[in-house]
């Protein structure tokens, strides 16, 4: 079994770990041994990798007991635990994950490669590893759901009641235990960790933090998230996904808003895209008055609006072609 | 804000009770109440989310055909739905001119019709809590009154208050005549009545905190609208800072019933300039049996703001709400 930590934190330069890791995955399971998580908190959470069975929600640092018995204090670190629990190998310097290529050769050391030939046979060795493993994700998953905000500045003063949420973003189930007076905008960024919503004005005004709901454009920070459950959410992070797009394909829209300026200094960008997304399904006329009337409710301070109009109607152009051609 | 408790009712009958607690609010879209609760000018401890009876019920939350030829508005229909409805655009084109002129798309897909009618002031010093504020504060005085009152009503003021009421879409639906109805009438929470849209909203008066007239526990179920041929030619024209998502300055709810160059009929109601979506019974008066010209036009105009009172910074509404109904008029009868 390996088993990985990181900071709650998702840096976007940690992409390429994504890469690395899916090395690791293919590897462990030629030796018959399991990656039991690599996905923290917040971001983390959202991020796909190729075993599908890794959604164990995270060892994270701040996940206190589990993260101090393992001797983890920084950074990433990842552990190779032997089918008698034992840790065979760790990687627990640096500011990175490990080389694939370390993990594999740990992995050769520890595990017989002819392992991966009985696989589906269940040893009393691999039970046990597996129920630990189970074990320990069912503890993980417990202080996930009570995971506090990840910024201090929007922890309650005062002691009041939470109310246990499951959010249903990006397509996947999400739960939180937050106060009914945090927004839907903040218990996606500070609960989260899902940061594309932008916090702009606060007040509904800017459109900053627009995401969809049920496939429709609304301002996350005028609704409260214990209101959103069972609602499908969808942020700027799973817009591509939300439309089929595979892997890191981009949605059409946010393809056109680099291709057209549709941006300077990006606040505003992520609000812009999905409230762009939404018009389109909304029965808006073909001008771009009828586009500038449409995005009324999203400011750009930088007035990227030009790009923005052009960007739009390009996606609405391709996008009636394309309906013309499947006629 | 204020830490509060949330709830969610299993009917509308346990709605009407848990809202006539003290110290309680209901949510529906939440556009205007999550902003004011933000800003501690809504101090609620209870919360009653009527959004989940909406989603059980749809006639709380559609638009269905009345046998009358008119159309009941669900209370939690979004702003949208409505703007967007076949019906609503041929029948009431004034309601869906309204509402597209009114908030943002986003908004639109969040805030319900009947809060819609429910939305506070957007008056400055109602929204500040370190000013002085009769409505938010019984009693401690109108900062409007001498302070910059630009944005503020000429139309159904009083000495202590000269808040604009907000709303554009029930500006049209004074117009129109639409009827309100209300369930748990009198705290009994079975109980219903229906009230005219025009006496839902009162004038500040001396209680400016008094807005509507319903009570403690009250709910808006629907919104009717009665069958008005003549009004499959109606406008709304609004008056703003900026070309889209603003508050009026001034606007006008118009729909006309000429016939060989004479007018049948008429419904004029203003928005932007009074303390309540105001009908103007007086326009209308001036408008029948008189030849659609534009000096009929004007004098209709002279009526409907004959007891305008300016302040320091909002006599401009008085010229400019004239000439809005004078467009509108001309526009819908062109």
């Amino acid at each position: 079994m390996l088993l990985a930590f990181h900071p709650t934190h998702w840096d976007p330069s940690w992409a390429e770990y994504v890469r690395a890791y899916n090395r690791v995955i293919s590897n462990a399971k030629s030796h018959g041994a399991r990656l039991l998580s690599v996905v923290g908190a917040g971001a983390w959470q959202m991020l796909v990798f190729d075993d599908a069975s890794l959604d164990f929600p995270a060892a994270c640092i701040d996940a206190g007991p589990i993260a101090e018995r393992y001797g983890v204090v920084d950074g990433p670190a990842v552990f190779l635990i032997d089918p008698d629990g034992r840790v065979a190998w760790r990687h627990t310097a640096g500011s990175s994950p490990p080389s694939p290529n370390d993990v594999a050769d740990a992995l050769a050391e520890t595990l017989p490669a002819d392992a991966g030939e009985h696989l589906g046979m269940w040893s009393r060795r691999q039970f046990v590893a597996t129920t630990l493993a189970a074990t320990l994700a069912v503890a993980l998953t417990r202080r996930i759901a009570r995971a506090s905000p990840a910024s201090t500045a929007t922890r309650p003063t005062t002691a009041t009641s939470t109310n246990a949420v499951t959010l249903r973003v990006n397509g996947r189930d999400l739960s939180l235990d937050v106060e009914p007076r945090v927004t839907l905008l903040d218990a996606l960024r500070e609960y989260l960790g899902i940061t594309g919503p932008k916090k702009g004005c606060d007040h509904g005004q800017c459109g900053a933090c627009t995401v969809h709901v049920n496939g429709r454009r609304i301002l996350s920070c005028l609704t409260f998230a214990v209101m959103q459950q069972g609602k499908e959410i969808t942020t700027i992070e799973g817009l591509a996904a939300s439309a089929g797009a595979k892997g890191d394909a981009l949605h059409p829209m946010q393809q056109a808003f680099i291709d057209h300026d549709g941006f300077q200094c990006g606040y505003c960008t992520s609000g812009q895209v999905m409230s762009a997304a939404a018009v389109l399904r909304e029965p808006w006329g073909p001008t771009d008055d009828d586009v500038r009337e449409a995005m009324s409710g999203n400011i750009c301070r930088c007035g990227a609006y030009p790009g923005i109009v052009a960007a739009i109607q390009s996606v609405r152009k391709s996008s009636a072609t394309d309906q013309g051609g499947r006629r | 804000m204020k830490p509060f408790d949330y709830s969610v009712p299993g009917s509308l009958d346990e709605a009407t009770r848990a809202g006539a607690r003290p110290a309680t609010r209901f949510i529906a879209g939440g556009t205007t109440l999550v902003d004011l609760m933000k800003l501690e000018v809504e101090t609620p401890e209870h919360l009653v989310d009527l959004n989940p009876l909406g989603e059980r019920d749809s006639s709380l939350a559609g638009v269905s055909d009345l046998p009358t030829g008119g159309l009941r508005l669900g209370a939690l229909a979004r702003m949208s739905d409505i703007a967007w409805d076949a019906r609503v655009k041929e029948r009431y084109p004034v309601l869906s001119q309204a509402l597209m002129l009114a908030a943002s798309g986003q908004l639109r897909n969040m805030a319900s019709m009947a809060g819609n009618l429910l939305q506070r002031t957007r008056c400055p010093y109602f929204r500040d809590t370190a000013t002085p504020c009769n409505k938010r504060e019984p009693g401690s005085g109108c900062s409007a009154l001498r302070g910059y009152n630009r944005s503020h009503a000429i139309l159904g003021t009083s000495e202590h208050c000269i808040a604009t009421h907000p709303s554009d879409p029930a500006v049209a639906l004074v117009a129109l005549g639409a009827t309100v109805h209300v369930r748990g009438a009198g705290a009994q929470p079975g109980s219903e009545r229906t009230i005219p849209i025009d006496d839902l909203h009162v004038l500040p008066g001396t209680h400016p905190e008094r807005e509507t007239v319903l009570q403690p526990g009250e709910v808006i179920t629907a919104i009717d609208i009665p069958p008005l041929p003549f009004a499959r030619r109606s406008l709304y024209l609004k008056i703003r800072d900026r070309a889209s998502y603003a508050f009026a300055l001034a606007s006008a709810a118009v729909a006309l019933d000429v016939s060989n160059g004479t007018i049948r009929a008429a419904r004029v109601a203003l928005g932007g300039v009074a303390t309540k979506p105001w009908r103007s019974t007086a326009a209308e008066r001036a408008l029948v049996g008189k030849r659609a010209t534009a000096a009929a036009f004007r004098s209709a105009a002279e009526a409907a703001l004959s007891g305008a009172v300016p302040r320091t910074d909002n006599a401009f509404k008085i010229e400019l709400a004239k000439r809005t109904l004078v467009r509108a008029l001309t526009e819908v009868s062109a």
